[in-house]
Parts: C-alpha cells; structure tokens; sequence
C-alpha cells in the first residue's frame, strides 16, 4: 500500500514539480531576458537596479504583482472574471505533461502525445473569451474578439503543420517522433529539411498563436490599450502573464521537437561526444527559438488586422495542405529517409 | 492495495457524475455564458468517460472538435447575442408541454434502441487494437481508410456543402468600405509609379553662406 | 495505455492548484480599497454610459464556423497520417481526394470574399 502511493502518486507529483519549478523560474528569468535584449537593441541597458546586473528584477516583480490589490470592476461576472485567468493557465502548463525531454525523460508517454498537444492549445481561447467579457469593458471584449479570431486561425495552420510533421514520422508519440529524425547525418535527418516551409509556417503561427508581436493587434497598447485583459491587476493579471510566456516557452520547445531533433546532437554521431543526444542540446535549441520572440518584438513593426488574418487563410493554410500532400509522397516514393529509432 | 480495476471503477463514476450534473446545469443555470460553460464541462468529462473505455483518439478529437472548436462558437454566439432572461423564463412555461413530448419520444426511442441492442447481446470484448499490439488511433484509421472509405468521402462532402452553405447564407458585404488587395501591390510595374526624371545639378549660393556664418 | 494518462491527470490538477495558490495570495495579500472611480471599466477618460457587452459582426461568426469544418478535417487527417504507409497508394489518393473536396470548399469561400477583412 505505502508503496504503491509512493510509486503511483508521489513520484510522479515530485516530476511535475521537477518540470513546473524550472518553469516558472524560466519564465521569470525570460521576462528579466526579453527586457535586457530589447534594452541592448534600442541602445539602452535595461533592468540593472535590483540584484547583481538587474538580475533580481523578475522576482521583484513577481512580489509587486503579488502584493497589488486585484480589481473587480463594477458590473463584472465575479465567477466567470477569477475563471478565466485560470483557464489560461491550466492548458498552458499541463501540454507540458507529454514534452520529452530527453530519450524516456518525459512525464506522460502517451500514445496520442501530438492530438493531445493540439486539444491543450485549443483550450487557451476560453482563457481570453471569457477574461474580455467578464470584464464588462469594450476595450477587453474587443482585444478578446480579436484574439479568439486570430488565435483560431492560427490553430488550423498549426494543426496542418503538425499533420505534415505527423506524416513523416508515422506516429503520434513525441518520443517516436525524435526517435524518427535519428541518423547518421545529424542535422540534416531532421524534418525541418523535408518540411522547411512548414517549419517557416509552424513557428510563425506559433508566434501569432501566443499573440506575441508583430502579431499583437489584441493589445497594441496604441489603439485598445491591453486588449483582453486591460482591466486585470495583481495576481489575477500575473497568471495571464504566467500562461503567456509558458506558452512562448512551450512554442519554442515544441518546434524543437517537432523540427530539430528535440535532444538530438546537430553533429553525426560518429564524432564523440559532441555526436550524443543530451537534454542540453533541447534546451540550447528552445532558447534560440525564444530569442527570435524577442528579436521579432524588437525588429518587426506590427501587422495590421487584416493582414494578419490574410497571413493566416490566404498564405499559412493554402502552404500547410499542399505540403501535406507533398510530405505524404516523399513518404511513400521514399524521397527522405526517416530513421526508425536509436 | 488498491485494485487498479476499482480505482478505474470509481473515476468511471467520478467522471459520470460529472457528466450528467455538468448536463443538468446547461438546462437549469440562468446565465446563458454559464450554461455554455457547463457544456464544455459536460463534453470535457464524457472525454474522460471514453478515455476510461480505452477510445484514445475519440476521446482527445472530442476535445479537441467540440470543446476546442463548436463551443467557441457557442460562445461567441451566446456572449453576443444578450439574451433577455425575461422573455427565456416566459417561453420556458409556453413551450414545456411541447418540449416534454419531445422528451418522452426520445427516451421511448433510445429504450427501444437498448432493447433491439440488448436482444442480441454480445458483451464488449477486450480491446482489438490492444490485443493487435498498435495504438488506437492506428487501427481507427485503418478501419476508416479501408473499411469505411466511402462513408469518409461522403463525409469530405457534407463539409464541403457545410462551408459553401455557412458562406452563402451569412456572408453580407458591406458596401463602401476598402480593402487591401496584395496581389495587386506586388503585381505593380514600379515604372508606373515612379518616374525617375534626369536633372541638370544646381548649385546654391545661399545655404553655403548661411553655414559660414553659423560655424563663426 | 491508461496508466500514462494518469501523470496528466495530476498534472492538471497541480495546475489549477498552482493558479488557485497565486489568485488566493493575491486576493489575501492585496490591500481591497474599493472605490467608484478605480472599478469603473476603463474607457480612455470617457464615462462608462452602458453595459460594454454589444454586437459583433456576423463576420465572427463566420469564422468560428469555418473554423469548426476545417478542424474537423484535420481530426481526420491525423489518423490518415499514422496509417496510411501501411494502407499504400489506395490511402495517398483518397486524401488527394478528400482534400480536393477541401480545397474546391476552400476556393469557393476565397471567391467570395469571405476570407477578407475590410
């Protein structure tokens, strides 16, 4: 009995600590990291007062955030408006569950591991539906509808991409899908070759996905201040705040995965140590893709509504399922060569 | 020790419970956003209940389908259209007799559809995809893209018809308002635009002098 | 299969725990000074004149129904994409079919300029 608890219960909540603990300190750590990098591109220093270089400045302001009184304003849903920031949340860590981390290190090896990827990042729009109009605040309710539209549109590319990432591989299981892109010729076995303009598109939508800049016309601060979430403070504001760079975070993560080889090494394998798959290698990758987020949100000017939307069906989708095609004949004819596992 | 067979035994009726409460409160919560909500809940625990029954793939399209997708526009629809709760609560007294013969004429329908089911009972057996060694989804698909491989076409066809009708019966074009058509910017000759006119250079006396006075 | 599931169950229960943990700190550690001016809904300086929830667009909608048809393609799509090397040729030219049928919905909802955003 006791060790059943132990094998069945306590185990697995001491993992999930093990990925939700270096999680949030990642987030905190990437939000001190976004505001030192748009510092440097604008010629500035950024955060540098609290703690050695700025460094504690996150963590203050997790306190500050906190510590603020959170408003519920007049003629708002009390249930629906301390809902919504949760429903953010929760979808955002828990497509955690089913990341692999390295060969077996991963949490949850489902079968299903890419649907179920996909049914998490469908969840998020209730978050920021309900968060707009329990506010009672046009600004919020017209940032909501925005989002929702542009966070659907998004989610249909994305899930095309994912299909044509799903058709070479033959498998739903992230594990099996790292294991696919295993081979002699280290970086070039994995699918961002074959798939190179879904891969393009994937991490693009994953940008406009997370309503990141230059997709962020839900809260372009210069026409509807914050968008769906303008009259949130405190901690209620601090889990949107959590549930979006989760979500940059797991992008990142996820096109890792999906495109580079997760913890695959970019060397063949027949060079040593530098040829082995180790967890480092994932990690080195999702910064990289982390730092684009930011270098986009200080490069890019933003896009306009009707572009972004035109970006999404017009261009993103018309790509996505011709490719699914295309994937699905270099597959059968045998044009790439898809490792069957380590 | 606990048996892994009860414990399944006790979130099956966990999950059902769920269900059928989540179920009641769509049709007896007075807030319209509410009751949205309490589908959503609905369909997230009879997700569970499939996937307590081994039905991976259903159960996760379940959620990602209709949680993910129907009731988004459930809610967008119910969140827009404000409705009045007076005139809910009056057309709930008016239309209850209709809406109980339908009731009855359903429950009398499924009843008999259990009894034509139950007459040649043939208890579930254990799970073939399991029992062939392949994940759910795989011998769902096998089973669909052979076996049912026109019933899968007809589906493709009942969507199609599904966006062609959505676009004909809402679409309302606004008149007067302008848009930006890409096509066309790309396409331009840059020599229509742009006419580069070759120009004598003029030298001008004035500036130099204004500059020396400003540099003393 | 159901066991790998469970750690997901526990972990969207750590979740919400985590979320009910940070909104609770907030709402017990935060001052509550309620006030008419500071819960008003914000409204760049304008007095709020009525309840802000209005009507949108059909346009909306629109795209939540096309959003609805094309997911379920995908839904079909993913277990074609496990199966369908297994299946051979037959598999390959009934999704060019299936997303044929797509791509003539797809066309027709282009021409008529549902997909613009004026």
């Amino acid at each position: 009995m006791g060790e059943q608890i132990l094998n069945q219960v306590v185990w697995p909540l001491l993992h999930i600590v093990a990925i939700v603990l270096p999680l949030v300190l990642a987030v905190a750590m990437f939000v001190y990291w976004e505001r030192k990098v748009i510092g440097w591109m604008h010629v500035r220093m950024g955060p540098n007062k609290v703690g050695p270089l700025g460094l504690l400045q996150a963590f203050a302001d997790v306190v500050k955030l906190l510590l603020k009184e959170v408003i519920l304003p007049t003629n708002a849903n009390r249930f629906l408006y301390y809902l919504a920031p949760l429903l953010a949340l929760v979808p955002a860590l828990a497509a955690w569950s089913v990341i692999p981390f390295g060969d077996r290190l991963v949490l949850a090896n489902v079968n299903a591991g890419l649907l179920y990827l996909l049914a998490m990042t469908s969840l998020g729009v209730y978050g920021i539906i309900l968060a707009g109009w329990a506010s009672n605040s046009r600004y919020a309710l017209l940032g909501a509808m925005r989002s929702a539209a542009q966070v659907i549109s998004y989610e249909l590319a994305m899930g095309l991409c994912l299909v044509c990432v799903l058709v070479l591989a033959g498998s739903l299981n992230l594990t099996d899908i790292v294991h696919a892109q295993a081979g002699g010729k280290g970086l070039f076995d994995w699918f961002w070759l074959p798939l190179l303009p879904v891969f393009v598109v994937y991490f693009i939508s994953g940008v406009a996905e997370t309503n990141r800049a230059p997709f962020d016309v839900a809260e372009g601060e210069s026409e509807i201040v914050a968008g769906f979430h303008v009259e949130y403070s405190g901690s209620a504001f601090a889990l949107f705040f959590l549930a979006e760079y989760a979500n940059m975070i797991l992008v990142s993560f996820l096109a890792s995965v999906l495109f580079l080889g997760g913890w695959l090494s970019p060397f063949p394998a027949s060079w040593g140590w530098l040829g082995q798959g180790s967890f480092l290698w994932l990690l080195a990758k999702a910064f990289a893709f982390a730092f684009l987020f930011l270098w986009f949100r200080a490069s890019f000017p933003r896009y306009r509504y009707d572009q972004i939307m035109r970006l999404g069906w017009k261009v993103f989708i018309p790509i996505t399922i011709v490719w699914v095609l295309v994937a699905g004949c270099m597959k059968y004819f045998g044009w790439v060569s898809v490792g069957t596992g380590v | 020790m606990i048996d892994p067979n009860l414990f399944q035994l006790v979130c099956f009726y966990a999950f059902s419970a769920v269900t059928v409460l989540a179920a009641l409160s769509v049709i007896l919560l007075r807030n319209s956003v509410h009751a949205v909500l309490a589908l959503v809940l609905t369909f997230f625990s009879t997700a569970c209940v499939w996937l307590l029954a081994e039905a991976e793939f259903l159960a996760i399209a379940l959620i990602v389908v209709y949680v993910g997708a129907v009731m988004v526009l459930f809610l967008f629809v119910v969140m827009m259209l404000d409705i009045k709760q007076e005139q809910v609560r009056e057309g709930f007294i008016r239309y209850l007799p209709v809406g109980l013969v339908v009731a009855l004429v359903m429950l009398v329908e499924m009843l008999a559809l259990i009894g034509v089911r139950a007459m040649h009972a043939v208890s579930m057996g254990a799970d073939p995809a399991a029992a062939a060694g392949v994940s759910n989804t795989a011998w769902l698909g096998t089973a669909l893209y052979t076996q049912y491989l026109l019933p899968f076409e007809v589906a493709a066809l009942i969507l199609t018809v599904g966006v062609i009708a959505a676009v004909a019966l809402t679409l309302r074009h606004r008149t007067g308002s302008r848009h930006q058509s890409a096509g066309q910017q790309v396409g331009i000759d840059p020599s229509r635009r742009v006419r580069v006119v070759k120009m004598a250079a003029v030298r001008a006396e004035e500036p130099e002098a204004v500059q020396e006075e400003t540099r003393t | 299969m159901l066991a790998e599931y469970w750690p997901i169950l526990l972990f969207i229960g750590v979740a919400t725990g985590l979320g009910l943990v940070l909104l609770a700190i907030g709402l017990l550690a935060g001052p509550r000074r309620p006030e008419s001016e500071k819960l008003s809904p914000y409204e760049c300086g304008f007095e709020a004149f009525e309840d802000a929830r209005m009507r949108f667009d059909v346009r909306y909608y629109l795209l939540a129904i096309l959003f609805i048809i094309f997911d379920l393609e995908i839904a079909f799509l993913f277990p074609w994409a496990v199966v369908f090397q297994h299946i051979g040729i037959v598999a390959l030219i009934e999704m060019a079919l299936f997303l044929l049928l797509l791509v003539i919905g797809f066309a027709y909802v282009w021409k008529k300029g549902a997909l613009e955003w004026e």
